[in-house]
């Protein structure tokens, strides 16, 4: 008991950054390092590098918020930018959420299809344990849960070393950028800044400092917290796509999603890199189809001024509990309509993501500067500069990504 | 009679006076000098929505726009705040538009008796106090129903000469007319055949979070909070900023404060203490029970908890002390060491004589303990026993000596086990040579095998 209660405070003090860089790793992020790896090998490692420091700065800023404001992200917006902006905000944060979540719910079923469950027996399943966890469920066992899951992650570390890659050779792309001139080489290498820096994590961490109660004396304490969490999504990024790079890549196989990665590493690395790809998978996906409803029905409600709290009744808190049941429930219906246009609904849902993405960075960065809010801990000038370049290149994503769905290219 | 009532009958009045002026301005308009007189010094009748007037023209006599309404600036009035000058845009630039400077005033025209010359430019700065900049959108607390809300729009209404707060609206209502679609929002509700409920909250009935809206509030909510269970004022903190929790807390009197800070979750606790002075801490902290004293000051840091304790009443700070050198999850850390005891020989009248000066004392009182002249434990009387006993019986001859008792180092699930098991409230805490060193109550057994609300982070996921 106490053991287990020291190892758990330990993780605690580890806290947020960490949880939030780790669930950030669902089902689209380990999709996408798993089709790069396998259609480009090594040579699009290199962009885990900026994209973490971007993911950093990104990160950094918010949490700093949370801690000198003690107010989460949402709390500022409608109190610093009115209703009109909220309500339009929340809707589409809802919406690309509720894509998410079908994601999630998606990847959830793939990986049970793969370990030889019927999906229409355990997608349902899923969602009827996630529902009586968070609802029925006290906190503290939910915080273990997800604390443990978290360290599943390191399966991906575990494949990748593996399968025996050549580290020559990933060092060197690692460190040395290289650019081919091909459309799906540039639209997969702004992919992973999209499946990485996504709306709902800046909300969801700046909660979850502001609800630790961190303060700003404590706040660099929070910092290292928060680049040893990012620091760590982008090494688990990097692992995946090192393991499909060393095993997929030089067999020339075309792969379109996590699972079909799994089963083509079968007769590659063997029956334990099979298993490692689909239970990190499954628990990846079942990690974000609690956090993203879950995170999305707290911040609509707290914008909006509506009861909320899962330990209340559905006549005590009508809109918190309509949102996040309808959230499980819909996703789980949705993936299980035989034929569903699954891989269109993540497509869109990471389009909806891309496109509210700028917006809530330039919310996030003109409140960070804010004076009256943040008093001397305003940006400072080389932030703003990471910030500007990163909410840049992600405007042009978003762009090129609508071009892409609109116009659908071959990739 | 009660303040809810005399606002009452100000509103009374005011409806009499309303009424009056109705008929004024129905038959006498031509005529009378007088009304012409009261009009410039009543604009406003009847109620309206502040979001209907935001971005409304605002005319000078010859019907030129002066500019447009940006905000309004309210000052403390009785018994509602109210409205002193409207911040009015033109061009990009603010002015101040005093309220005596208007003519007519509703959600249709808004015209004053000044031209632009006359008007005073305006500069945002932080002592004025702005409906949509200091209240619009943020959060409050309504007392009435014990939780934190978010204000969408606010009411005013006409009072006298003057236009007074008397609501904030926190419903969806609220919302849609914000975003400009309240009527939409009706029609899509009738097809429903349901009705768009107005859900306002009464100024009364709010306590704001800002420390600088306070000094607008009534003081009605002051006391209004105080009655409140301390569970809902935990929980209420729990739900805002630790800031804002921070001075919601100190606006609460010691005693209240003492019960809330007991249903908080260690951190907050330990946030609120450390964010205050040491001698209103340690004021807070003696009104508690040991145990809970104990408990808080666990979680501050060393420097602080020292600091406190000197300021504490000197029995208080060495029971708290001895309580803090137990574990936590053990019998010791859960007990509390004020009890009562007495000795054997005394009677059961005059036991009970004692009792009631005690008892006011004590949180826990079920139980009578038998101690010997070196406060070795003997045994114990319930409450219900003592009452029942003759009057001129010994306590040594009602007393029952085959009690239930565990050591300081028992595990907590292990007390919570033996107190279920035996149906007891309270269960005395005895060292290895028989002293009693405290006891352990039910309601704490309670709150660590199932930690209140509050105590559990609302989002810990």
């Amino acid at each position: 008991m106490s053991v287990w209660r020291r190892f758990a405070l330990f993780l605690s003090i580890m806290g947020p950054g960490i949880i939030t860089a780790n669930i950030d790793n669902d089902a689209s992020g380990i999709t996408t390092y798993s089709v790069i790896g396998a259609r480009f090998g090594y040579t699009l490692l290199w962009t885990l590098i900026p994209t973490t420091v971007a993911l950093i700065v990104i990160q950094e800023m918010v949490a700093r918020m949370g801690a000198v404001t003690g107010k989460g992200l949402s709390d500022l917006i409608r109190e610093n930018y009115g209703v009109r902006s909220t309500f339009y905000m929340m809707t589409i944060l809802f919406i690309a959420n509720f894509g998410t979540t079908v994601a999630n719910f998606a990847g959830w079923a793939a990986s049970m299809e793969i370990l030889g469950f019927s999906k229409y027996l355990m997608a349902p399943l899923g969602a009827v344990f996630i529902w009586f966890l968070v609802v029925r469920g006290s906190y503290r066992f939910v915080e273990r849960i997800l604390l443990v899951a978290c360290l599943l992650y390191f399966g991906y570390v575990l494949s990748g070393l593996m399968s025996k890659p050549n580290w020559a050779e990933v060092f060197s792309a690692t460190f040395v950028p290289q650019i081919q001139w091909k459309a799906e080489y540039m639209i997969l290498s702004i992919a992973i800044i999209g499946t990485t820096i996504t709306p709902w994590m800046q909300f969801y961490l700046q909660s979850s400092i502001a609800e630790k109660g961190i303060k700003k004396e404590e706040y660099k304490a929070s910092r290292l917290d928060v680049i040893i969490g990012c620091s760590i999504t982008d090494i688990v990024s990097f692992f995946i796509i090192v393991t499909c790079a060393t095993t997929i890549f030089p067999l020339g196989l075309r792969i379109n999603e996590a699972s079909e990665a799994a089963l083509a590493l079968r007769p590659l690395a063997g029956d334990y890199a099979f298993l490692i790809f689909a239970v990190c998978l499954a628990n990846a996906s079942l990690l974000g189809a609690i956090i993203v409803p879950l995170a999305t029905s707290y911040y609509i409600c707290e914008a909006m001024g509506w009861e909320r709290g899962v330990n209340k009744t559905f006549i005590e808190a009508p809109q918190f509990m309509s949102i996040y049941t309808f959230m499980i429930f819909i996703a789980v219906i949705v993936i299980l309509i035989p034929d569903a246009p699954l891989v269109f609904l993540m497509v869109l849902s990471s389009v909806l993501n891309g496109m509210l993405l700028p917006f809530v960075l330039i919310y996030a960065l003109s409140l960070v500067n804010n004076r009256n809010l943040m008093g001397e801990y305003v940006n400072p000038k080389v932030y703003n500069i990471i910030s500007w370049a990163t909410i840049c290149s992600i405007a042009v994503l978003a762009v090129l990504f609508l071009i892409t769905f609109l116009l659908p290219m071959e990739i | 009679m009660s303040v809810k009532e005399h606002i009452k009958s100000y509103f009374h009045i005011a409806e009499i006076k309303f009424c009056e002026l109705y008929l004024d301005a129905d038959f006498l308009i031509p005529k009378s000098q007088a009304f012409i007189a009261r009009i410039n010094k009543m604009p406003f009748f009847g109620e309206l929505f502040v979001s209907d007037l935001l971005k409304k023209p605002v005319l000078d006599p010859k019907g030129e726009e002066l500019g447009r309404v940006r905000d309004i600036v309210m000052v403390r009035g009785e018994p509602f705040p109210k409205v002193s000058a409207l911040i009015i845009e033109k061009k990009k630039k603010l002015f101040n538009l005093p309220w005596n400077d208007l003519n007519i005033f509703n959600k249709r025209i808004i015209s004053a008796t000044v031209y632009h010359d006359f008007l005073h430019s305006y500069n945002y700065n932080e002592t004025d106090l702005l409906i949509v900049r200091d209240i619009f959108d943020k959060q409050i607390v309504d007392a009435n129903g014990a939780k934190v809300v978010r204000v969408n729009d606010v009411k005013l209404e006409g009072f006298d000469s003057e236009a007074i707060l008397i609501a904030v609206d926190v419903g969806m209502r609220g919302i849609m007319r914000r975003l400009g679609v309240e009527r939409g929002g009706e029609d899509m509700m009738r097809l429903f055949r349901k009705h768009l409920p107005y859900n306002l909250i009464s100024w009364n009935y709010i306590q704001p979070l800002e420390p600088k809206l306070t000094k607008i509030s009534l003081t009605v909510p002051r006391q209004m909070v105080s009655e409140l269970h301390p569970a809902d004022i935990a929980e209420i903190i729990s739900q805002v900023s630790h800031k804002e929790g921070a001075s919601f807390f100190k606006g609460l009197d010691v005693e209240t404060a003492a019960e809330a800070l007991s249903e908080l979750e260690p951190d907050v606790q330990a946030a609120i203490i450390t964010g205050m002075d040491t001698n209103s801490a340690a004021d807070i902290i003696e009104e508690m029970p040991p145990d809970n004293a104990a408990d808080v000051l666990s979680d501050l840091p060393v420097d602080k908890a020292k600091e406190i304790l000197e300021q504490i009443d000197k029995d208080e700070a060495e029971d708290i002390q001895e309580l803090l050198s137990h574990e936590e999850d053990t019998a010791g850390g859960l007990m509390t060491n004020e009890f009562i005891a007495y000795p054997p020989d005394l009677l059961v009248r005059d036991a009970i004589e004692r009792f009631r000066k005690d008892a006011e004392e004590v949180e826990a009182v079920y139980y009578l303990y038998v101690t010997d002249s070196d406060e070795k434990i003997m045994g114990v009387i319930s409450l219900r026993d003592l009452l029942l006993a003759p009057p001129d019986s010994k306590l040594s001859d009602i007393m029952k000596t085959k009690l239930k008792m565990v050591s300081p180092a028992t595990d907590e699930i292990e007390v919570a086990e033996i107190v279920s098991k035996y149906n007891l409230v309270a269960i005395p805490v005895v060292d290895s040579e028989g002293y009693m060193l405290g006891i352990v109550t039910i309601d704490d057994i309670v709150d660590r095998i199932l930690p209140p609300l509050a105590k559990r982070k609302r989002r810990k996921v």
